[in-house]
């Protein structure tokens, strides 16, 4: 799991250097997708990608918040739903997207 | 760079505890958002086809502390504020800051309690203490432990009658506890525990009055804290908040009994809970000596006799347990003004105590309206209903149909087969809405009184179609053969349109109190009440005539017979009181359109309404239940059209209610309510006789009304411009 997290992340990060297909056009596939992203205060949030616009702010709907009980971690998680939210881009500290490992090194080819 | 570290950090924690999807896995894309949104242009979205601006505008934003009821603030969570000990048990070593700190507690508490009665969350409140949320934590210490589970015992105690009366408002957030943990098992031994502890703190209070001989003697009970001197001023603030919390559960229990058999019970222990806060506040002032003075009106913010801030306190701890609402702000009462808002409500509790429990729906009705006068909040209301309506009856005692006949004399008890009537099933059920809703809040009170008007005259409009062919059929029409019932059933109808007039006068008088009513609409809205008060009075003299005429038979059968004289004389005075109210409400009428047709006043004018509409706003909802049968708006001008400023004099309404009044003001003696409504009368017709001169004679003066002798009837000022 950790390995597919770290391969994940370093495949991601290569193929946003060199592509040179539209990132708009690709951000637009990301949508209605399960989103992740985390906040300063420590709290993650995951909804399906409803919308952003030019300041990097996200709406996601059908959202569940997740917060730890502790502020050391690891701790246990508590959570609840909140349904549409935005999240302002000056409170993001991380957005992963659900993928899947196949998918995710076709979109690479593709790219390349 | 150090965003990306951050972001993998966060990578790795979540990783652990949300797991996505099989066979997939979490891939940041954080450089492609940025990539993606420097390539936007201004203004642009990336969004589906299902998108929508205006349901977007919805979303809660997160971080935001208005929308936001799940930000991070000092802690985590309550286990973690524990563990960060910032609610230590016990709450100090040193003894002195310990007893301090359990009394700036119990302030605090007492507070939080008015606060969450006046319409903020409890979870934000009173559970805003850790101490309270977690009672087992303190259990070694008897007194805040104690005093802890009294509070949850009273807050439980609260949210029962509330819930139960169901006088709440949608907007109330009171019987709201959010899954909050009331523990009613374990709190309900918080009372024994309490008197326990009080019991000790009198003891030690005994041993510091007692000499030195016999103070060796108590030596073993150990002092509260370390100086001596001041060891009987602790105990005294101590007792004083511990036996207000006893007594003021105590209250609200015994006023839960059924039938209002708990009310005798009930004073005193309201009784004691005054006398009691009359100390808290006394003590204010030994607890402050040690306080550096910060200006008075710092200090009159507090919520602390001491004016410290309590110990184990955070308003933010629980704020997501009302999720996912945005999060309210909650301002706390300062200290004095929820001890003044304890003994407005011990008053409005005790008040409902004192009540005689008259069987007789005028003594009720009235009894509501002078309750209501003082605008008590919630939980006294609550009490109110409770006591009117339990089990479908008054009182929990009175059938509705029992308490209808004997507003007309009758005696209906062993009228058996009525009882199931499905005419009087319905009556029971109007009474019932009716009573819950004098019970309700001013504005919400007025809103549904005026739905209910629709209903009631349905249900007459069709008794009446019943009642009439009933009879019709039956030509005796006297009560020869012993059933009584289509009697009675007729007699209700008759009565039924004095009750419509009723809630529709209690309409219209509700206006002025929520100050609905611009004075170029007082024209309009005194010529309604005019034709009201003049279809109660009929009607309520009506019933007078069927008073006699019953108790008249009943003394012809029965020699020994007493005549109910009370009940005569009382609703005879009340229809002189309603002529006076008339008289009154017609020379306003004539005055106000005298000077609205002279231009004295200014007309109802505005850019947006004509008077025609406004006059359908106001009352609509009157004409709907047909009050008045004719087109209101249609008599309403032609009666008010040609009034001029030189007759004025000439109308005598001012004079005729200003007689009236003299004369029944010997009627009313022995009731200091009335009287005081009379004298009222009296004076707004007083006032309004000399402004009548005035003006018929100079009409360049100016002239304004205000409310300063009556809530409902004003008085012309009269000013030369």
């Amino acid at each position: 799991m950790e390995q597919d997290a770290e391969r994940s992340a370093t495949t991601v990060a290569s193929t946003s250097q060199g592509s040179k297909l539209d990132p708009i056009a690709r951000v637009r596939k990301l949508l209605f997708r399960q989103m992740l992203v985390g906040i300063k205060d420590g709290r993650f949030f995951l909804g399906n990608f409803h919308c952003i616009d030019k300041q990097g702010n996200i709406i996601l709907q059908d959202t569940v918040e997740y917060r730890s009980i502790r502020r050391s971690s690891p701790s246990p998680t508590e959570q609840r739903c909140l349904g549409m939210i935005l999240i302002p881009s000056s409170c993001r500290t991380s957005c992963h997207v659900d993928c899947s490992i196949e998918e995710q090194l076709s979109l690479i080819q593709l790219k390349e | 760079m150090q965003k990306e570290e951050s972001s993998s950090i966060h990578n790795e924690s979540t990783n652990d505890s949300i797991p996505s999807g099989a066979n997939s896995v979490w891939a940041d894309v954080s450089p492609l958002l940025s990539a993606s949104c420097s390539d936007l242009h201004e203004g642009e979205l990336i969004h589906g086809d299902n998108f929508n601006l205006f349901a977007a505008m919805s979303a809660l934003e997160i971080m935001d502390p208005k929308m936001d009821s799940g930000m991070v603030s000092a802690f985590y969570s309550i286990d973690e504020a524990i563990e960060s000990g910032f609610a230590p048990v016990p709450i100090s070593s040193d003894r002195t800051v310990n007893v301090e700190s359990i009394i700036d507690i119990m302030d605090h508490l007492l507070v939080c309690e008015a606060t969450w009665h006046m319409g903020h969350s409890l979870a934000q409140t009173v559970f805003s203490c850790i101490y309270v949320l977690r009672p087992e934590r303190t259990s070694s210490q008897a007194l805040l432990h104690s005093y802890c589970r009294v509070i949850r015992a009273t807050c439980r105690a609260v949210v029962s009658v509330v819930s139960d009366a169901r006088t709440n408002e949608e907007d109330d957030l009171l019987t709201m506890t959010y899954g909050l943990p009331f523990n009613g098992d374990e709190d309900a031994k918080g009372l024994s525990l309490l008197n326990a502890v009080e019991e000790t703190i009198c003891r030690q209070l005994r041993a510091c009055k007692a000499t030195s001989s016999k103070r060796r003697l108590l030596e073993e009970l150990e002092p509260l804290q370390t100086n001596p001197h001041l060891e009987e001023s602790f105990c005294k603030a101590l007792l004083c908040r511990i036996r207000f919390r006893k007594h003021f559960l105590h209250t609200l229990n015994c006023m839960r009994r059924p039938q209002g058999r708990g009310f005798e019970l009930a004073r005193k222990h309201i009784a004691s809970c005054i006398s009691e806060l009359d100390y808290v506040l006394e003590s204010a002032e030994f607890l402050r000596l040690d306080l550096v003075e910060n200006g008075e009106n710092e200090i009159e913010e507090r919520t602390t006799a001491s004016g410290r801030h309590p110990i184990g306190f955070d308003s933010t701890l629980n704020k997501r347990l009302s999720a996912p609402t945005p999060p309210r702000a909650i301002k706390l009462l300062s200290w004095k003004k929820a001890l003044g808002y304890y003994v407005k409500l011990l008053h409005n509790l005790d008040e409902i105590c004192g009540f005689s429990l008259e069987p007789d729906l005028d003594f009720v009705l009235q009894f509501v309206i002078q309750f209501q006068k003082s605008r008590p909040d919630l939980v006294s209301r609550a009490h109110l209903q409770l006591l009117l309506v339990q089990d479908g009856k008054l009182f929990g005692r009175d059938t509705f149909l029992a308490i209808c006949a004997r507003g007309f004399g009758l005696d209906v008890t062993k009228d058996h087969a009525l009882q199931k009537n499905e005419y009087i099933l319905q009556l029971s059920q109007l009474m019932i809405n009716l009573l819950k809703i004098l019970c309700a809040n001013a504005p919400w009170q007025r809103r549904k009184l005026g739905k209910i008007l629709n209903d009631w005259s349905i249900f007459r409009v069709q008794m009446g179609i019943t009642v009439g062919q009933a009879m019709q059929q039956d030509t005796s029409r006297t009560p020869k053969n012993g059933d009584k019932s289509l009697f009675i059933l007729n007699h209700i109808y008759g009565w039924l349109e004095e009750q419509i007039s009723w809630v529709a006068l209690r309409f219209l008088m509700l206006g002025f109190d929520l100050e609905l009513y611009s004075p170029s609409e007082y024209c309009m809205v005194y010529w309604y009440m005019y034709i009201i008060l003049w279809k109660l009075a009929e009607k309520a003299r009506f019933r007078v005539l069927i008073i006699v005429n019953t108790e008249e038979r009943k003394a012809k059968k029965n020699k020994d017979y007493h005549r109910d004289m009370a009940r005569e004389d009382r609703i005879s005075l009340w229809v002189l009181l309603l002529q006076c109210q008339i008289s009154l409400s017609q020379g306003l009428t004539v005055m106000l359109s005298a000077l609205r047709n002279q231009g004295m006043c200014l007309k109802s004018q505005g850019p947006f309404n004509t008077e025609s509409e406004k006059f359908a706003q106001h009352f609509e909802l009157l004409q709907k239940a047909s009050l008045p049968e004719y087109d209101a708006y249609e008599s309403f001008t032609e009666s008010t059209s040609h009034t001029r400023l030189d007759y004025l004099p000439v109308y005598e309404y001012f004079r005729d209610a200003q007689k009236i009044a003299k004369d029944i003001k010997v009627g009313f003696a022995n009731d200091p309510d009335k009287l005081a409504e009379v004298r009222a009368l009296e004076q707004v017709a007083e006032h309004n006789i000399i402004a009548v001169n005035l003006i018929s004679q100079d009409c360049s003066l100016k002239v304004s009304f205000e409310f300063t002798h009556h809530p409902y009837f004003a008085s012309a000022v009269v000013r030369r411009s």
